[in-house]
């Protein structure tokens, strides 16, 4: 499968705070410097409140950072207009939450194809049988359903599927098993990492998970909006 | 291209029960003010067309309408008579295509009895009968296209307008009329009614024929219509006069508005009736706006707090790379699709209202109603939709000035 090429991840000087209801501000990240190389799966991990949200959210653009810069390859995401950023956004990145978030009415396929419409009007045949490739891929049913009656472990395999249609080279995921039970989570584990490998895109997943955390390549951990330093890094 | 369709239709299918509500909010509201517009046109055409045979209407002095309601509606009402000799002068006045009396009273089953000539009848000969002839001794009449009398039927009228199947305690006794001829369809109260000669009326009523007697005494029967004898002819309530020019018109109208007698043409009348109408469809137009308007402010709210509910799912879009005028196109597509097919519906149901309506003021007035859709109606709908389009924009830009990471993050 074809993968987009998106380059190695270069943060500098992040900072991002928010405001609070009294008009002071709390800082919600602080990050002078991080790399990652493209292809590297990354775990993120930290207490509740930590930023580690955030930072997903930093990293893909989905908020503008207060200061200091995002790299990834050659664009540097931060100076991009909201609707470049969407653009980027769309063909870059596949985002997977913890509670899936699929469009309730529409079939597995049709949720996967979601992507596809934010620019086409329809999808070509190719786009199509790809859809039915990574919902097979996945192991989810290609029912004609809607996915409201999907279990929750087929959901989330819908999700995943969703995240690759438009073949990113970053993979962001929030939690994607928490909210799964063990035989469900471990199947995830195994795509994220199966499929990241595969394609050689970059994963960078929040999680608590040991298993998931032991088959990453680095783990940062992430405390007040800061990240330790260094990374705990696997000897591969 | 974007391709909002897809979240727009599985939306629109999770609230269904709602989506079907607003358009059928908005489609009443439409068809209220289709169908007092097409309404008040068919009523306007309706009325206009059944006063087209009476071009120019004498009668005694007094009231303007009540002669036109009796004449030309038939509207039972004792007016004044107009003296004879008018009518005896009119047949002879250069100028005039033929005068002819207009004389009522009695009835048949409901069915008013008129009398006349047969230049009126037929119109100067631009009509014919469907079936049969027209009258041509005195007691002979053609029906109304909606009379339940076959020709050859014969009946005894009763005195003023008695109604079906009553008892015939004022029939005039000894009198039979027999019918030879049926009209076809004016769309007039002249459709469900037996018209006569004039003659016979008055001799009904004890009066002269107007003409000369048979060497018995009695009225010759076979002497119809004018020209009639002076110092002989009866009055009649009502003179319809054709002119032969528009000029002759104005001329005769001045001519006969004098002391004892009025001329009118319909239309003066009809057009203060239309005003009234007017002011009732202005009324009902401010109504059925308002209507309309309280109709899109409660989509708008309704669609206001769907949008709450639907923060998270345009927030997951915008994370999964949709532009901000993708979920602007999904919210406004959502709500500009409903009132589309709500406004259309409406404009079918105002129309089909409208026809109702009719059918049911037909039934009554036998003045036929036209039902029309014009772009007058189309025109109507079509505003709200370009309001509605408007309008919908807004819960639309709102979308703009949501936080993503905050929607996602609740």
């Amino acid at each position: 499968m074809a993968r987009t090429d998106s380059g190695r991840l270069e943060v500098r000087d992040l900072q991002l705070s928010f405001r609070l209801p009294g008009g002071d501000r709390l800082t919600a990240l602080e990050i002078e410097t991080l790399t990652i190389d493209p292809g590297t799966t990354v775990a993120i991990m930290g207490p509740s409140g930590a930023g580690k949200t955030s930072l997903l959210y930093a990293l893909t653009g989905i908020v503008r950072p207060d200061g200091g810069t995002v790299c990834w390859g050659e664009v540097e995401i931060t100076s991009l207009k909201e609707s470049e950023r969407d653009r980027w956004r769309r063909r870059n990145v596949g985002f997977i939450f913890q509670d899936f978030n699929l469009i309730a009415g529409l079939s597995a396929l049709q949720n996967v194809l979601v992507p596809i419409r934010f620019e086409k009007t329809r999808p070509s045949i190719a786009q199509q049988e790809r859809a039915g490739e990574l919902l097979t891929r996945v192991g989810a049913p290609q029912k004609r359903d809607t996915v409201d009656l999907m279990s929750r472990g087929e959901m989330q395999r819908v999700a995943v599927a969703r995240a690759l249609i438009m073949s990113p080279g970053i993979i962001i995921a929030d939690e994607p098993i928490a909210s799964l039970d063990a035989e469900n989570a471990s199947a995830v584990i195994d795509l994220l990492i199966g499929i990241s490998r595969e394609n050689g895109s970059t994963l960078i997943s929040v999680t608590h998970d040991p298993v998931f955390i032991g088959r990453m390549d680095v783990t940062y951990n992430l405390l007040g909006g800061r990240l330790s330093e260094p990374p705990n890094k696997k000897v591969s | 291209m974007i391709n909002p369709f897809p979240i727009v239709l599985a939306d629109m299918r999770r609230s269904l029960v709602g989506v079907i509500a607003v358009i059928c909010l908005i489609a009443v509201a439409v068809a209220l003010g289709v169908a007092v517009s097409a309404q008040e046109r068919a009523l306007r055409q309706g009325s206009t067309r059944a006063a087209a045979p009476f071009d120019l209407l004498i009668g005694a002095a007094g009231s303007p309408t009540q002669l036109v309601l009796s004449t030309i509606y038939l509207q039972p009402a004792s007016i004044n008579l107009i003296n004879g000799q008018i009518l005896r002068k009119l047949t002879e006045t250069e100028g005039v295509k033929y005068a002819a009396p207009i004389g009522f009273g009695d009835s048949y089953r409901g069915y008013p009895l008129v009398g006349t000539t047969a230049e009126f009848v037929t119109q100067g000969g631009t009509v014919q009968p469907v079936e049969g002839h027209v009258f041509k001794s005195m007691w002979e009449v053609v029906a109304g296209a909606n009379v339940k009398l076959k020709i050859d039927d014969k009946f005894s009228p009763s005195h003023g307008m008695i109604l079906a199947e009553e008892e015939h305690d004022a029939d005039h006794k000894g009198i039979e009329y027999t019918v030879v001829g049926r009209m076809p369809r004016l769309g007039s109260p002249w459709d469900r009614a037996l018209i006569g000669t004039v003659e016979a009326v008055w001799v009904t009523h004890s009066l002269p024929t107007g003409h000369q007697l048979l060497p018995d005494g009695s009225p010759d029967p076979d002497r119809i219509g004018p020209p009639w004898l002076a110092g002989e002819t009866p009055g009649v309530p009502a003179i319809v006069v054709k002119p032969a020019s528009v000029r002759d018109a104005y001329v005769l109208r001045s001519a006969y508005r004098a002391k004892e007698t009025m001329a009118l043409f319909p239309a003066e009348v009809l057009i203060k009736m239309y005003n009234l109408l007017g002011d009732a469809r202005d009324l009902l137009a401010v109504i059925s706006v308002a209507t309309q308007a309280l109709v899109i402010g409660a989509i708008l709210l309704a669609v206001f707090a769907s949008l709450a509910l639907r923060r998270r799912q345009f927030a997951v879009l915008r994370a999964l790379g949709a532009s901000r005028t993708y979920v602007f196109a999904t919210i406004w597509l959502h709500v500009s699709i409903m009132i589309t097919i709500g406004a259309a519906i409406g404009l079918g149901l105002g129309w089909f209202s409208a026809l109702v309506l009719s059918r049911v003021f037909e039934s009554e007035t036998e003045i036929a109603l036209p039902v029309t859709i014009t772009l007058q109606e189309i025109g109507l709908a079509g505003a709200l939709i370009v309001i509605g389009f408007v309008l919908a924009a807004i819960p639309g830009l709102m979308s703009y000035r949501q936080s993503v990471s905050a929607a996602l993050q609740r």
